[in-house]
């Protein structure tokens, strides 16, 4: 059974991994650059990924809601709100791009709130946001985005493959060339040449019991790009967000936005005691601070005994009224009804992973550290640093989306195409296929997914600690070692098996957790998403660095270096202002 | 704790004849969308169950999409109840069980 046949090869000048909104914005760059473009997707490409769930607010700085803002001002927040660590080249690209990237998604037929007067709608989300900035449809932003992309895939006849998991990345000398994937509905190995590959593989909420994202967020492009020998960078900073909802089970993990409700005279959240208490932990004070706080607020009050009966705070929606809630969150309402949530009474809200700041190491080109190796959107690194303050992350894909597929275009263009080693494409084929010839006896994929998940919750997650991540890297060391070896399915079927799917998603998990608890364990101090309660303060006179990830050259260690980072002058004054 | 009764649709055009109607015993610490009871049976019932796992959970993308007692709806958006049956949306080609060839 476990051969190193491949069923079907396949070539194409730019792959693009991941069906969400980057690959497709990114695809339909690459297409309008000349190059036939194929995508892949782990779901249904247009209807995969995190895009589609967004629900309020990308930021665009064209100050329509006050004069005062503009992309230089967006750009200071963005800086701000990476606590000094962002890539200030990337930030402001991407800041100074915003504009001209609504203007494309609006010209493949998205449509955004207007005032009357025919100007965009911005709101502001909270306190990382100078002015109001965000602009909305509805509560549901992320569908015209979608449908727009989709729209422009149709229109091209983008080539595109459904429910394919990539395995592996394939290299010629230092250069990627294709890659390897495993066809969920047919069972077979598929080898696909590439003159260039987009990663658009999202992030990995999956690593987290409690999650925002979607079940299949499990970071396997962290994972292949590590393989392939490409640097991650900032990957300690995993944004957990206090706004989620966390009973009942049905909608666990589910956001809502409440904070857009604070201005309409909602109650802010408050603990079993009925007390606010966001402002004592936000070191400026505010009562609607920046969407980390929130999360470390509401473990504060849990582990003092004031939190929820599901370990969260309480919000109370009953404290605006219905027409209101309907008014600014029209779908999140009407979904938490829908499972017999009370929107007239309190709810219980609180921690849930969102968002992994870093990623792969971009450029300018949306390039990675392998020539011919792009990333977009979550899976990259490098705009946003320790912290991306809320609604950067669409106008990120849709800027370096463009970037990326213009660039990958013109790489694979440019010729001398790689070809894999035949010795490397049997060996990952082996790899694969080994799963269906297991002895049952090892653990199912899923039951080491668990304990993986409960790890980072407790040691990775929004407080952690030096004996905490000691004892999971241990951990995680030892289940590489002696249960990923023994895992097995409950089936050895080829046709539509998704615990073989599982056992790789897993494999990667582990290695992109253990990743990110080595930068976690790393970096003595507190800064922007990672909290270190045994390194409360953040210290800029050891740690303005960036933290860089690379395969040493034993394939299973890990090597971790620290570069110096140089936040410029928008950062300086943040500190100075606030003494 | 609570106890409920689901059928779920099995099929696999490689060996099968015909599709079969299976029906699975679980408990659960609280209500569950049809998906979650899904997916549950999967990793605790029978794990020879084929279903899709990349779905947006909100009603948001649609693919969850399958006949719930007989009318067509998203499982994720739908409370998992007694007594239930699932299957497919009628003139899919199936690939196995609850996952069918996608447009």
């Amino acid at each position: 059974m476990s051969d190193g046949r491949v069923d079907r090869t396949i070539e194409t000048d730019v792959l693009v991994i991941g069906g969400g909104g980057g690959g497709l914005r990114a695809a339909v760059a690459a297409h309008d650059a000349g190059a036939r473009v194929l995508v892949l997707s782990k779901g249904i490409v247009g209807k995969s990924g995190l895009t589609q769930t967004a629900v309020t607010g990308f930021q665009v700085a064209f100050g329509y809601a006050d004069p005062r803002d503009n992309p230089e001002v967006h750009y200071g927040d963005t800086i701000r709100g990476g606590y000094g660590l962002a890539d200030p080249e990337l930030a402001r690209i991407f800041c100074d791009e915003a504009i001209a990237a609504v203007e494309d998604i609006e010209s493949f037929g998205a449509r955004f709130d207007r005032e009357e007067d025919g100007k965009l709608i911005q709101r502001k989300l909270d306190s990382s946001q100078t002015y109001p900035r965000s602009i909305k449809k509805g509560d549901s932003l992320g569908t015209p985005i979608m449908q727009a992309l989709r729209r422009e895939m149709n229109k091209r006849e983008v080539p595109r493959m459904h429910e394919m998991l990539v395995t592996k990345l394939l290299k010629d000398g230092d250069r990627v060339c294709g890659a390897i994937a495993l066809d969920f509905q047919k069972g077979e190995i598929v080898e696909i040449h590439a003159g260039a590959i987009i990663m658009a593989t999202g992030g990995a909420g999956e690593l987290f019991p409690v999650h925002s994202n979607t079940p299949d967020s499990t970071g396997d492009g962290y994972a292949l790009a590590l393989n392939a020998g490409a640097d991650l960078v900032d990957i300690e900073f995993l944004l957990m967000l206090g706004h989620a909802v966390l009973h009942p089970a049905t909608v666990r993990g589910v956001l809502f936005t409440f904070q857009y409700l604070l201005t309409k005279g909602a109650k802010p959240l408050f603990n079993s005691e009925g007390e606010s208490f966001l402002s004592n932990y936000d070191p400026e004070g505010n009562d609607n601070p920046a969407r980390h706080i929130y999360a470390r607020a509401v473990y504060g009050e849990v582990r003092e005994g004031r939190g929820s009966p599901h370990g969260g705070a309480f919000f109370d929606p009953g404290s605006v009224s219905h027409e209101t809630l309907m008014d600014s969150l029209p779908s999140q309402t009407k979904y938490l009804e829908k499972f017999g949530v009370d929107m007239t009474r309190p709810i219980e809200v609180g921690a849930a992973a969102h968002y992994v700041c870093g990623g792969i190491k971009i450029n300018t080109q949306s390039q990675s550290t392998v020539p011919g190796l792009f990333a977009v959107g979550e899976c990259s690194g490098g705009p946003h640093g320790a912290g991306r303050i809320g609604g950067n992350s669409l106008t990120e894909i849709l800027v370096f989306g463009k970037r990326a597929g213009a660039e990958a275009a013109a790489f694979a263009n440019a010729g001398n195409t790689g070809s894999p080693s035949s010795d490397e494409v049997a060996s990952e084929a082996s790899r694969v296929t080994s799963y269906l010839s297991r002895e049952r006896t090892g653990p199912r994929p899923n039951v080491i997914k668990t304990r993986l998940q409960k790890l980072m919750n407790d040691y990775v997650g929004v407080v952690r600690n030096d004996e905490g991540l000691r004892e999971t890297i241990t951990e995680f060391e030892r289940i590489e070692r002696e249960d990923l070896p023994t895992m097995s399915m409950a089936e050895d079927n080829r046709i539509g098996n998704y615990d073989w799917i599982e056992a790789l998603e897993v494999t990667a998990m582990i290695r992109f957790a253990r990743a990110m608890a080595g930068a976690a364990l790393l970096r003595t101090e507190s800064r922007g998403a990672h909290y270190r309660e045994d390194y409360p303060e953040l210290d800029d006179k050891n740690w303005l660095q960036n933290i860089v990830i690379h395969h040493s050259a034993n394939q299973d260690a890990l090597a971790f270096e620290t570069r110096e980072c140089t936040p410029g002058p928008e950062y300086t004054a943040s500190l100075a202002e606030a003494g | 704790m609570e106890k409920l009764n689901i059928t779920l649709y099995r099929f696999d055009p490689s060996c099968d004849d015909k599709p079969r109607m299976q029906g699975y015993d679980i408990e659960s610490d609280g209500p569950l969308s049809v998906l979650q009871a899904i997916r549950h049976v999967y990793h605790k019932v029978d794990g020879t169950l084929s279903f899709r796992n990349s779905d947006c959970r909100r009603g948001v993308c649609g693919i969850c999409s399958m006949m719930i007692n007989g009318r067509r709806q998203l499982t994720c958006m739908c409370l998992a109840t007694d007594g239930m049956t699932v299957e497919p949306p009628p003139n899919r080609t199936i690939v196995k069980d609850l996952v069918f060839e996608t447009d």
